[in-house]
C-alpha cells in the first residue's frame, strides 16, 4: 500500500522571462518497505521535490498525500504536525545543532510540542542500533562524518515517522561511511524512503530508481 | 565610493526587516542621547547663560539703606569700574492680581538701562517715567500674568501697575521657590508722588569691572573703603552660582547623573548593535572577498549602508528625545530664572547627532574592516556562529527548546553580556525612577517625610479657651504653639532663615533627620538644617547669630544638623522661650501644632477645635513652593523612563531576532522536524530568560548598592531619601521586563515562523 503519493506536481521557480518549470506533472507513489531514489543532474528540481513531497515548499499545483493525508493546502502549523509523527528528514549537511551533543540532538525531535510518546527509549535503540553510544555525548564538531549522519537519520527516524526523505545523504561523506548510511537507508523497515542523488551507489541500493528530467518522474 | 552606493542600497532592500530593526535600534539610543544633552547641556550652562543675557553684574553689594550719593561716591572711587548701578531692594512688599496676594520682593531701579541684572525676556524694559512694571517671568507664567497685564502693589499706593515687559534675573531662583519679584522704576515712582526725592534711599549696588579677573582685589579695595556703609556684604558671579547650585543643586545633580546613565545606555546599545551586524554579516562578506573585492571595498559599502540606515533614524530619534524633554528642562530653568538653550543646543546636539549617525557606521565598519582581514575561507564559514565551548551547559543539558534557546545566546557571550548589561541599566534606572517618584510624592503628601509629627495646625484659639480643653479633645495626644519667623544671618544678611521655635525645642512635634549631633535641650542651642549649614559653613558647635525681626540679634549654638527639604534646607530651630524673649512679635506668628493618636477621627477632632474657634487645617509636606519642582522632576523622569522602557524592549526584540537570524539554519531544522510556531516560541523563550533573568538581578543590584545610594548621598543635604527600590517596584520592573520579553517573542517568532524552511536551510 502507498504510504506517499504525488500526483501532478507542478512547480515553476524565477519569475518573468526568468521563470523556469522545474516540474511539471510529476508523478511518484512509493510503498511502506520501498526505497525509491530520484536521480537527476544539477538543478533537475530533485531537492524541490522532495521539499515539496516532505511540506518544506508548496507545489503551485498537484497534491501530495502522506499515509492518507494531504499536504497540500493545509496551514503552516498543520504541516508541522504532519512532519512531526510521519515525516524523517536526512540532509547532505546533516544539519544538527552545533550547541548540542549527537543524543541531545536526537533528543530534541522528541521533545518538541506533539511528538509521540516514548521517545526517550526510542532515542537509547536507535543509538545503540546504529552504533552511537560511544560518542553520543560528543558534540557534533568532535564527531566524524558519518558520525554524524548516523546521527541525523536517528534523529530523523526517532519519532517513528512512516516516509524518510533523504536529499542527498552521502554527499558529503567518503565512500565507506556513505555505504554504511546507505546499508542504513536500505534496512529500514515498514517506511517508505526517497533518496535524492546524483550518485550511482546510492542509486543501487534503491528497489525503484527514478529519473527527473523536463520535471518529469521516468 | 561611487560604486558602494548600489550595492548598499541591494544589501538594504535584501534585509529590509532589519535594517527597520537596526533604525529602530539607532533611534531609540540617538533619542536617549539627545535627551542626555538636553538635560545636561540646559541645565549645566543655564546660569552662563542667564549671566550673559541680563548683564550680571561681578560684584553685587547689599547694605542697610543709605543715601544713593554715598554709596555712588565709594563705588566710583574704587579701581577698575565700569559702571555700577543702584537700586532699593524691598523684600517684604505684597503683589496682587486678579484677587490674589502674595509676598513679593519689589527691585526699585535707580535707572533702568542695558545692564540693570536682568534680562527682558518679554516686552521692553522699563521706561524713565510712567506707572509700569517687570514682572519675573517665572512668577508671570505661575500667576497667568502677561505684557499688559496691571498688578497692584501692597494697598494699591502706586495705582494700577501696567505690565510692560516679563525678566529673568539669574542672582536668584525664580518664583515660586523664591519670593515673585517685580521692578519699577525709582523716577516713576517719583513722578507718582510729584518730585524727586530728595535724598533717595539705596540698599544694592551692581557693579561691573573692566577686568572681571580683578575682582578679589575691587572686592578687598571695597571692603577697606566701606566704613559708615552698615551689614555691607559681597556676592560674586560665582558666589551666586554656589547659592543657585545650592538652591537646585539636588535637581541638577540628580538630572546630571540621570543623563549620565542613559548615555552608557545608548552607548552599549548602539556598540551591541553595530557588532552584532557585521558578525551577522561574515559569510557575506567572505563571499565578497573570495571574487575579488577588497576590504576597501567592503567596508566603503558597509559606511554607506550603515549610513543608509542610521542617518534617517538618528534623525528622528534626535529630534524625538529632543522634543520628549526641551519642554520640561525649560520649566526648570525657567524656576531658576535661566533662559532655555534655545538655538544654543544645535552645536551639541549636531554633535549628538553625528555620534548616532557616524558611531553606527563607523562601528560598522571597524569590525567589517577586522573581520575581512581573515583567510577568506574563515569568513566563508561565518553566515551561522559556531558555538564557542558550552555555555551554560551544565544547567541546560537535556532542557529541550527553552535550554536550547538559552545556550543559542550564550554561544555569543559578548554580545549576551552586552545585552544583559544594557537591559539591566535601564531596568535599575527604571527602579531608581520608582523609587525617585515614590520618595517625592511622600516628601510632598507625607508631613512626617519631613519630620513634622504633627497632624494639623490650627490658629490660636480664643484667651477665653484654656489650652487644657484643647488637650482633652479626644483624639489629640499633643498640642504646642509653633512660632515661625523670618530671620536673617547677622553677617550675611541677605541669608534668610526661616526660625522655627517649640516650647522645650519641639522633637515631639517636629523633628527632621539627625545629619549630626542632637536635638535642641536648651535656651542656646540651635538645629540647623543642612542647607542653610552649607551655605554658612555651620557645624555643631558653631555660633549662628540671627537677626530677627524685632532688629535684636540672637546667638545661639548650633547643637545638631538636620536634614530638612522646607525652604532649601535653610531652617533653624530653636526653643520657643528664648524667641519670645528676643522677639516678642514672634508670638504673633503662633500656630498650633496638634499630634493626633493613631486611632484618631480627624473629621471629630476638626469639629472640636472649629466649635472652640480654631479651625484646623492638614498639615503638608514638602511646602507648596517645592510642588512645581517636584512636578517639573516628575515630567522629566516620565520623559526619559518612556524612552528607557523603550530602549529595554527594543534590546529584547534585537536579542531575539538576532538569534532567529544567526540561527535561521537551526531554527528551520527544527520546522523541518516538526516544531511549529509553539516550538519556535519556546526557544525564544528560552534565549529571553537567558537575557531577562541576569539582567533583573543586575538592575536590581545596581539600584540597591550603586545608584539608589549614590542619589541618596547627593541628597542628603536636604532630606533623607530611602532611594533602595522596596519589593513593589522590584516586582513592577520585573513584572515590565518579562512583558516585554513576551512582546518580544511573541513578535519575532510570528516572523519566524513565516520565514521559508528551505531557505533557512541553505543558511
Amino acid at each position: 500500500m502507498a504510504v506517499l503519493e504525488a500526483h501532478d506536481l507542478v512547480k515553476t521557480v524565477g519569475v518573468g522571462r526568468g521563470a523556469r518549470r522545474i516540474l511539471d506533472g510529476a508523478e511518484l507513489s512509493v510503498e511502506a518497505d520501498e526505497v525509491v531514489a530520484v536521480l537527476g543532474r544539477s538543478g533537475s528540481g530533485k531537492s524541490t521535490l522532495l521539499h515539496i513531497l516532505g511540506g518544506l515548499d508548496a507545489a503551485d499545483r498537484g497534491s501530495v498525500q502522506i499515509a492518507g493525508e494531504e499536504l497540500v493546502g493545509r496551514a503552516g502549523g498543520a504541516l508541522a504536525r504532519i512532519r512531526l509523527r510521519r515525516i524523517g528528514f536526512v540532509f547532505q549537511q546533516f544539519q544538527l545543532i552545533e550547541e548540542l551533543s549527537g543524543l541531545e540532538n536526537v533528543l530534541l525531535a522528541t521533545r518538541l510540542p506533539g511528538a509521540p510518546a516514548g521517545g526517550a527509549q526510542r532515542v537509547r535503540e536507535l543509538i545503540d542500533v546504529l552504533g552511537l553510544g560511544p560518542v553520543a555525548g560528543h558534540l557534533p564538531r568532535a564527531l566524524s562524518g558519518g558520525e554524524q549522519q548516523r546521527f541525523a537519520i536517528a534523529r530523523a527516524l526517532v519519532n517513528d515517522p512512516v516516509v524518510v526523505l533523504a536529499d542527498e545523504p552521502t554527499g558529503s561523506l567518503d565512500a565507506e561511511n556513505g555505504a554504511a548510511v546507505l546499508a542504513i537507508l536500505r534496512g529500514l523497515e515498514r517506511r517508505a524512503v526517497v533518496i535524492v542523488t546524483h550518485e550511482p551507489e546510492a542509486a543501487a541500493i534503491a528497489d525503484r530508481v527514478l529519473s527527473l528530467a523536463d520535471g518529469r518522474l521516468t | 565610493m561611487t560604486a558602494a552606493w548600489p550595492m548598499a542600497l541591494i544589501g538594504l532592500r535584501s534585509r529590509r526587516r532589519r535594517a527597520v530593526l537596526t533604525g529602530l535600534g539607532i533611534a531609540l539610543a540617538a533619542a536617549m542621547l539627545s535627551a542626555a544633552v538636553v538635560i545636561s547641556y540646559g541645565l549645566g550652562t543655564g546660569f552662563a547663560r542667564a549671566t550673559r543675557a541680563a548683564g550680571l553684574p561681578d560684584v553685587i553689594a547689599r547694605f542697610n539703606d543709605i543715601g544713593e550719593h554715598r554709596v555712588a561716591a565709594r563705588i566710583e572711587a574704587l579701581p577698575d569700574i565700569a559702571r555700577f548701578a543702584l537700586r532699593l531692594e524691598i523684600v517684604d512688599g505684597e503683589v496682587g492680581f486678579h484677587g490674589r496676594q502674595t509676598g513679593t520682593i519689589v527691585e526699585v531701579l535707580d535707572g533702568p538701562g542695558r545692564y540693570d541684572g536682568y534680562a527682558v525676556v518679554a516686552g521692553r524694559n522699563l521706561p524713565r517715567l510712567g506707572s509700569e512694571v517687570l514682572v519675573e517671568k517665572a512668577f508671570a507664567d505661575a500667576w497667568g500674568i502677561r505684557v499688559g497685564s496691571y498688578l497692584r502693589l501692597g494697598d494699591n499706593f502706586l495705582g494700577p501697575l501696567r505690565v510692560v515687559g516679563l525678566v529673568e534675573g539669574p542672582d536668584d531662583v525664580g518664583y515660586p521657590l523664591a519670593k515673585a519679584r517685580i521692578y519699577l522704576s525709582r523716577p516713576a515712582i517719583d513722578a507718582h508722588f510729584g518730585g524727586p526725592e530728595r535724598f533717595p534711599q539705596v540698599d544694592l549696588a551692581e557693579i561691573w569691572l573692566r577686568n572681571p579677573a580683578y575682582v578679589n582685589e575691587v572686592l578687598a579695595q571695597a571692603r577697606a573703603t566701606s566704613f559708615g556703609i552698615k551689614d555691607i556684604q559681597f556676592a560674586t558671579r560665582a558666589g551666586i552660582r554656589i547659592l543657585l547650585d545650592q538652591a537646585a543643586g539636588i535637581v541638577i545633580d540628580l538630572l546630571v547623573a540621570l543623563s549620565l546613565i542613559a548615555l552608557v545606555t545608548a552607548g552599549v546599545l548602539l556598540a551591541a548593535s553595530a557588532r552584532a551586524e557585521v558578525q551577522r554579516r561574515l559569510g557575506t562578506f567572505g563571499v565578497r572577498r573570495a571574487v575579488g573585492e577588497t576590504r576597501g571595498q567592503i567596508v566603503r559599502t558597509q559606511v554607506v549602508e550603515g549610513l543608509l540606515v542610521s542617518v534617517p533614524s538618528g534623525s528622528l530619534g534626535v529630534v524625538a528625545g529632543l522634543v520628549a524633554t526641551y519642554g520640561p528642562a525649560s520649566r526648570l530653568l525657567e524656576l531658576l530664572n535661566e533662559p532655555p538653550p534655545g538655538w544654543g543646543l544645535w552645536w551639541p546636539l549636531g554633535l549628538a547627532w553625528l555620534g548616532a549617525v557616524g558611531f553606527p557606521a563607523l562601528g560598522a565598519a571597524w569590525p567589517a574592516w577586522r573581520a575581512t582581514g581573515g583567510p577568506v575561507v574563515t569568513l566563508l564559514r561565518g553566515g551561522d556562529v559556531a558555538a564557542r565551548g558550552r555555555p551554560f551547559a551544565g544547567r541546560s543539558r537535556g532542557g529541550g527548546l527553552v535550554g536550547l534557546g538559552v545556550r543559542l545566546v550564550g554561544a555569543r557571550r559578548v554580545r549576551w553580556l552586552a545585552s544583559v548589561v544594557t537591559l539591566g541599566l535601564s531596568a535599575a534606572f527604571v527602579l531608581l525612577m520608582l523609587a525617585l517618584a515614590s520618595e517625592l510624592s511622600t516628601l510632598e503628601t507625607d508631613p512626617g517625610a519631613l519630620g513634622k509629627k504633627y497632624a494639623l495646625t490650627a490658629s490660636l484659639p480664643p484667651p477665653s479657651v484654656s489650652p487644657t480643653r484643647l488637650r482633652r479633645i479626644p483624639g489629640i495626644a499633643a498640642i504646642a504653639p509653633r512660632y515661625e519667623v523670618n530671620a536673617a544671618d547677622s553677617f550675611e544678611l541677605g541669608e534668610t532663615i526661616d526660625t522655627i521655635a517649640f516650647p522645650g525645642g519641639g522633637a515631639a512635634f517636629e523633628a527632621p533627620a539627625l545629619v549630626s549631633g542632637h536635638r535642641v535641650r536648651g535656651p542656646d542651642e540651635a538645629d540647623v538644617g543642612a542647607g542653610l549649614a552649607n551655605a554658612l559653613g555651620l557645624t555643631d558647635g558653631s555660633v549662628l547669630a540671627l537677626a530677627l525681626p524685632s532688629g535684636r540679634e540672637l546667638r545661639v549654638r548650633v547643637v545638631g544638623i538636620v536634614s530638612s527639604l522646607d525652604h532649601e534646607g535653610r531652617v533653624a530651630y530653636i526653643e520657643a522661650g528664648t524667641l519670645l524673649r528676643y522677639d516678642p512679635g514672634a508670638a504673633s506668628s503662633a500656630s498650633l501644632a496638634i499630634v493626633l493618636t493613631p486611632s484618631a477621627d480627624y473629621g471629630a477632632v476638626t469639629a472640636a477645635l472649629t466649635r472652640l474657634g480654631a479651625p484646623p487645617s492638614v498639615a503638608t509636606g514638602a511646602t507648596a513652593r517645592g510642588a512645581p519642582l517636584v512636578d517639573v522632576l516628575r515630567a522629566i523622569l516620565r520623559a526619559v523612563a518612556v524612552l528607557d522602557g523603550l530602549v529595554c524592549l527594543y534590546a529584547l526584540i534585537q536579542a531575539c531576532a538576532l538569534t532567529v537570524f544567526e540561527r535561521r539554519r537551526t531554527v528551520a531544522v527544527l520546522r523541518a522536524c516538526g516544531a511549529g510556531a509553539g516550538a519556535v516560541r519556546r526557544l525564544l523563550l528560552g534565549a529571553v530568560i537567558a537575557l531577562v533573568v541576569p539582567a533583573a538581578m543586575v538592575g536590581v543590584l545596581l539600584e540597591r548598592v550603586v545608584f539608589g545610594p549614590a542619589l541618596s548621598r547627593l541628597a542628603e543635604n536636604y532630606a533623607v531619601l530611602n532611594l533602595a527600590a522596596g519589593s513593589g517596584p522590584v516586582a513592577a520592573v520585573v513584572a515590565g521586563l518579562c512583558a516585554a520579553a513576551l512582546v518580544a517573542v511573541g513578535w519575532v517568532a510570528r516572523g519566524a515562523s513565516r520565514d521559508s524552511v528551505v531557505e533557512g536551510l541553505r543558511g
